[in-house]
C-alpha cells in the first residue's frame, strides 16, 4: 500500500514538473558566463511571449535613443543588473549575444507572462528565485533600453 | 404637568420597546429581524470586491477606517489626527508637520464625523473631510491615495463638533464650536459665561481643483453649544442649518442644566449672504493664531504654516443672514432630505421628530414674525417654520438618513434602533433594534440629493454580548441592514475600529478606477530623493548626516556605512526604487525611538537616528517583500569622537 502511494507520488510530481512551473533546466554555468545556452534555447524556432512580437532593429544603432535608454536603464533597472557582472539579476552587457530583441523587450514589459509561459524565463527564474518586478517602463522606454543595451555592447568590445 | 406626561410618554414607549427587543430562547439577543437569507446577501466570494466603500470615523482614536459593504471588512485605517506607527504617520520627517497646531505637536485627537465632496449635492469621489474635535481642525483625505494631505486648525473654536459638513458643490466645509469660550479668549472667571462666552462658526472655503482649504470667514454667534450640521440643496443651496443646545448657557453640571429649555434651536445660516458681506469687507480681521498643514504629492512632505489673522463677522453684521428655529429638545441630528425642502431635527430628549420646512422658514422670516431676538438674531416661530412632526417615533431620536423612495430613517440612541418613517406623512412605517444603541447611521448618499437606498447601515455606542469578549474593553460595533423591501432587515454585524462615531459609504465604482498604485520615480521631488542607486551617499554637514538610500527587492543601498559618531543625527532618507503596485519597502535601525518606516513605490520616507552607544548596528527592511526578504539589511558602524572616515560601499 505504502508503495503503491509512494508509486502514484512520484507519476504526479513527473506530470507536475512536466506539464507546470517546474520545467528541467540544464544546470546553467550563470548567466555571468554569457555563452552557456540554456535547454530550453536550443529548441528551435521558439515561440515568443509577451505582448511584443516583433522589434525592428535597425541597421545602425540611434544614438538619441540609446541616450534615452541609458537613462531609463540606471534608474530603472541598474539596482539590479549591472553589465558584465551577476547580481541580483543576469549581467545584460551582452544580452544580445543570447537573447532576442523580443525577448528582451517583454521580459521588461511582460515579465509575468514570460515567466509563466517562455522556457528560458522559467529556468531564469529558478536560477535566481526572484521574479524581476515590474518598472512601469513605457513601451518607447523599453525600447529605447534595448538600443541602449546594443550601443553599450557595440562600444565596450 | 407637562413634563410628567412627557415622562410617561418615555416610559410607555421603553415598555414597548424593551418587549420588542426580548430574548431568544438560549438568553443571547440574537437580534430581532435577521433576514434568512442575510449569508447570501452580505458574501462576497473570495476575489470578489464589495459594491460600496464605507468611510468610518475611528472616534476617539483619531483616525478613519475604510470598510467594504455589504461584507463589512476593513481594508486600511487612513492616519488622519493620531500618529500611526504602522504606517510611520508623524514619526517621519516627512508627516511630523501635519499633527502640528497653535499648541505644538498633538499627536492624538478625537475625530468625529465625515463628510465627502460633493458636486451637484452627490459625492464626487475626490476628497473625504473630517473633523478633529479636541484640539479644533478639519482634515482633508485624498481619495485617489487614501491619505491625509491637508489639515487647518479652527481658531476660536473649542471644540470642533458641528464639522465638517459640505455644501452643495463643497464652496465650503463649515467648523462650528461645541464649546463657546471668551473671543479673543482670555482669562477670566468661569461665572461669566452667560455674558462673555461665544461661539465662533467658521466657513472654510475648499478650492474646487486642488481641495486647498481655507478660513474664508467666522461668525461670531450667541455662546450656544452648536452640535450638527447639514447644508441645504436645490432650492435651500445658500443655506447651512446647524442645531445648537444648551441655549440655557450653563457652564456646569450641562447635563441637567442645559436640559431646562423645552426647546433649542436650529440655526439657519444664509452663507451666501455671509460670503457677500465677506467680500464687502463687513466685519473685521481678528489677530488668531492656527496651523494650516498641507501635504505635498511632489515632494512627500508636509509643511505647516502658522497664519495669524482671519475675517470675523458678528451678528450686527449679518443679521439678515442668520435665524433661530426653535426645536424640540436639545437637537443633535439637522438633516435635509434629498429634495432640500424638509430639515429633520433629531431632539436627544424630544418625544417627537419636528421637520422644518424651507419655503415655510423662508416665509416666516418675510413676515416679520418672531418669538424673541437673541444678540439681534430672530428667534423664528416654531409652528410657522413646521412641516410636521413624527409622532411617538421611539427615545433619543438623533440622526436622520434619507432612501431617496421617499423615506426616513433616525436611529434612536436611547430605545437603540432604526425608525423609518414616510416624509409625505411623518407616519412610522417600520421600526427595527439595534444591538446596541445606536449612535450615528448611514446611508451611501443618504445625505445628498440622490441617495443610493440599498443599505443603512447603524454604528452602535454599546457592543456588550455581541461578539467573543477581550477583556474590559470590547470591540466596537456597526450593523448591516438592508433596506430595499418594505421591512429593514438585520444582515450582518461587523466590528469597527476605536469608536464608529459616523460615516459616509459611496459606491466603490466611483472611486476604485482612480486608485493611485505608486508614486513616480522621475516626478519624485523630495529634498532628498535618490533616484538610482549610483547616486546613493552619505554626507556629513556638522553633526547632521544625510544618507541617500534605495530600496528595492531584495537590498537596500548603501548596506555598509562607517563614520557615523555618537550624537550624531543620522536621516534615513530612503527611496523606495519600485514601480510596481502593492511593492512597499520597509526600514527599521536599532534604537529608532520613533517608528519604523514603511515607503511607498517610488516614495522617500526620511527616519530620524540618534545613536546613543559606539557599535555596528543592523539595519534593515521591516516589510516582507520578496524571497530574499531576510537578506534585506545592513550594518552601520558608530564611533565614539571622529577617528573613523565617514565612508560607504557603492555597488
Amino acid at each position: 500500500m505504502k508503495v503503491y502511494t509512494l508509486r502514484v507520488l512520484v507519476v504526479l510530481m513527473s506530470l507536475i514538473t512536466a506539464t507546470g512551473f517546474i520545467v528541467s533546466c540544464t544546470p546553467q554555468a550563470g548567466e555571468s558566463q554569457e555563452k552557456a545556452p540554456s535547454f530550453a534555447e536550443t529548441q528551435k524556432p521558439k515561440a515568443v511571449y509577451g505582448k511584443i512580437q516583433k522589434v525592428s532593429v535597425g541597421a545602425t544603432i540611434d544614438l538619441d535613443m540609446a541616450h534615452e535608454g541609458k537613462e531609463i536603464f540606471e534608474v530603472k533597472c541598474m539596482a539590479c543588473h549591472k553589465y558584465d557582472e551577476r547580481y541580483v539579476g543576469p549581467a545584460l552587457g551582452k544580452v544580445l549575444e543570447r537573447r532576442t530583441p523580443e525577448y528582451v523587450m517583454n521580459m521588461i514589459l511582460d515579465t509575468e507572462t514570460m515567466i509563466d509561459n517562455d522556457d528560458t524565463a522559467k529556468c531564469l527564474m529558478q536560477e535566481y528565485l526572484m521574479r524581476m518586478p515590474n518598472q512601469d517602463v513605457t513601451e518607447k522606454d523599453a525600447r529605447n533600453v534595448l538600443e541602449h543595451l546594443r550601443d553599450h555592447a557595440a562600444t565596450s568590445k | 404637568m407637562k413634563r410628567l406626561s412627557n415622562w410617561m410618554h418615555l416610559g410607555l414607549a421603553l415598555i414597548a420597546i424593551f418587549t420588542l427587543a426580548s430574548c431568544s430562547n438560549d438568553g443571547t439577543n440574537k437580534g430581532v429581524g435577521v433576514a434568512g437569507d442575510a449569508a447570501q446577501k452580505v458574501y462576497v466570494a473570495p476575489g470578489e470586491k464589495d459594491e460600496f466603500y464605507n468611510f468610518v470615523s475611528g472616534g476617539f482614536s483619531g483616525q478613519l477606517a475604510v470598510y467594504g459593504i455589504p461584507s463589512g471588512r476593513l481594508f486600511r485605517v487612513i492616519p488622519v489626527f493620531s500618529v500611526d506607527p504602522e504606517k510611520g504617520y508623524g514619526f517621519t520627517e516627512e508627516t511630523k508637520p501635519m499633527l502640528n497646531t497653535s499648541h505644538g505637536f498633538v499627536p492624538w485627537d478625537d475625530a468625529h464625523h465625515t463628510d465627502l465632496s460633493q458636486t451637484g449635492g452627490v459625492a464626487d469621489g475626490k476628497w473625504l473631510f473630517i473633523n478633529g474635535n479636541n484640539t479644533p481642525r478639519i482634515a482633508r483625505i485624498d481619495l485617489t491615495d487614501f491619505r491625509t494631505k491637508e489639515i487647518i486648525e479652527i481658531p476660536n473654536s473649542a471644540g470642533n463638533h458641528s464639522s465638517p459638513f459640505s455644501t452643495e458643490n463643497s464652496e465650503y466645509v463649515v467648523a462650528g464650536t461645541r464649546f463657546t469660550v471668551p473671543i479673543p479668549n482670555a482669562d477670566i472667571p468661569i461665572s461669566e459665561y452667560a455674558e462673555k462666552f461665544k461661539g465662533a462658526l467658521s466657513f472654510v472655503k475648499v478650492d474646487k481643483t486642488t481641495g486647498r482649504m481655507e478660513i474664508a470667514f467666522q461668525l461670531i454667534v450667541p455662546g450656544f453649544d452648536y452640535d450638527l450640521a447639514r447644508a441645504g440643496k436645490g432650492p435651500s443651496h445658500d443655506w447651512m442649518f446647524m442645531t445648537c443646545y444648551n441655549t440655557e448657557r450653563a457652564s456646569t453640571m450641562k447635563e441637567i442644566n442645559a436640559s431646562q429649555n423645552d426647546k433649542d434651536f436650529i440655526l439657519a445660516i444664509n452663507w451666501k449672504k455671509c460670503e457677500e458681506l465677506a467680500a464687502q469687507g463687513k466685519g473685521t480681521m481678528a489677530n488668531v493664531e492656527y496651523a494650516h498643514n498641507v501635504y505635498n504629492d511632489e515632494t512627500h512632505s508636509a509643511t505647516s504654516t502658522i497664519k495669524t489673522s482671519v475675517r470675523v463677522l458678528t451678528s450686527d453684521d449679518i443679521k439678515e443672514a442668520l435665524y433661530y428655529i426653535p426645536t424640540p429638545k436639545s437637537p443633535h441630528g439637522c438633516d435635509v432630505d434629498p429634495t432640500g425642502e424638509l430639515i429633520v431635527g433629531g431632539g436627544k430628549l424630544a418625544t417627537v421628530i419636528p421637520v422644518m420646512s424651507f419655503s415655510k422658514m423662508l416665509k416666516a422670516i418675510a413676515s416679520g414674525k418672531s418669538d424673541k431676538i437673541i444678540d439681534g438674531i430672530r428667534v423664528l416661530p416654531y409652528k410657522d417654520c413646521l412641516a410636521g412632526e413624527v409622532q411617538r417615533p421611539g427615545l433619543g431620536p438623533l440622526h436622520t438618513e434619507f432612501d431617496g423612495k421617499g423615506y426616513a430613517y433616525t436611529s434612536m440612541f436611547v430605545s437603540s434602533e432604526i425608525v423609518k418613517w414616510s416624509l409625505k406623512d411623518f407616519k412610522v412605517v417600520d421600526r427595527i433594534p439595534t444591538y446596541y444603541s445606536i449612535g450615528h447611521l448611514s446611508i451611501p448618499g443618504g445625505n445628498s440629493t440622490k441617495p443610493w437606498g440599498k443599505y443603512v447601515i447603524a454604528y452602535n455606542k454599546m457592543t456588550k454580548d455581541r461578539y467573543l469578549p477581550t477583556g474590559p474593553e470590547l470591540t466596537q460595533s456597526a450593523q448591516l441592514y438592508d433596506i430595499s423591501g418594505e421591512k429593514m432587515k438585520l444582515l450582518l454585524d461587523f466590528p469597527t475600529i476605536g469608536e464608529p462615531h459616523y460615516a459616509v459609504a459611496m459606491p466603490a465604482a466611483l472611486i476604485m478606477k482612480q486608485s493611485r498604485k505608486m508614486y513616480q520615480l522621475m516626478e519624485n521631488k523630495h529634498p532628498y530623493v535618490t533616484r538610482k542607486e549610483a547616486d546613493t551617499k552619505v554626507v556629513r554637514n556638522g553633526n547632521d548626516v544625510h544618507v541617500y538610500m534605495t530600496s528595492i527587492r531584495s537590498h537596500l543601498s548603501p548596506d555598509n556605512i562607517e563614520g557615523i559618531r555618537v550624537g550624531d543625527k543620522v536621516y534615513w532618507h530612503v527611496t523606495n526604487l519600485e514601480q510596481d503596485w502593492d511593492v512597499p519597502h520597509g526600514f527599521a535601525v536599532i534604537g529608532n525611538n520613533n517608528s519604523e518606516l514603511l515607503i511607498m513605490p517610488g516614495e522617500t520616507c526620511t527616519l530620524l537616528w540618534e545613536p546613543k552607544k559606539a557599535g555596528v548596528f543592523p539595519f534593515y527592511c521591516t516589510d516582507f517583500c520578496s524571497a530574499l526578504h531576510q537578506e534585506m539589511q545592513g550594518y552601520v558602524r558608530v564611533s565614539n569622537g571622529g577617528n573613523v572616515a565617514l565612508s560607504w560601499n557603492k555597488k
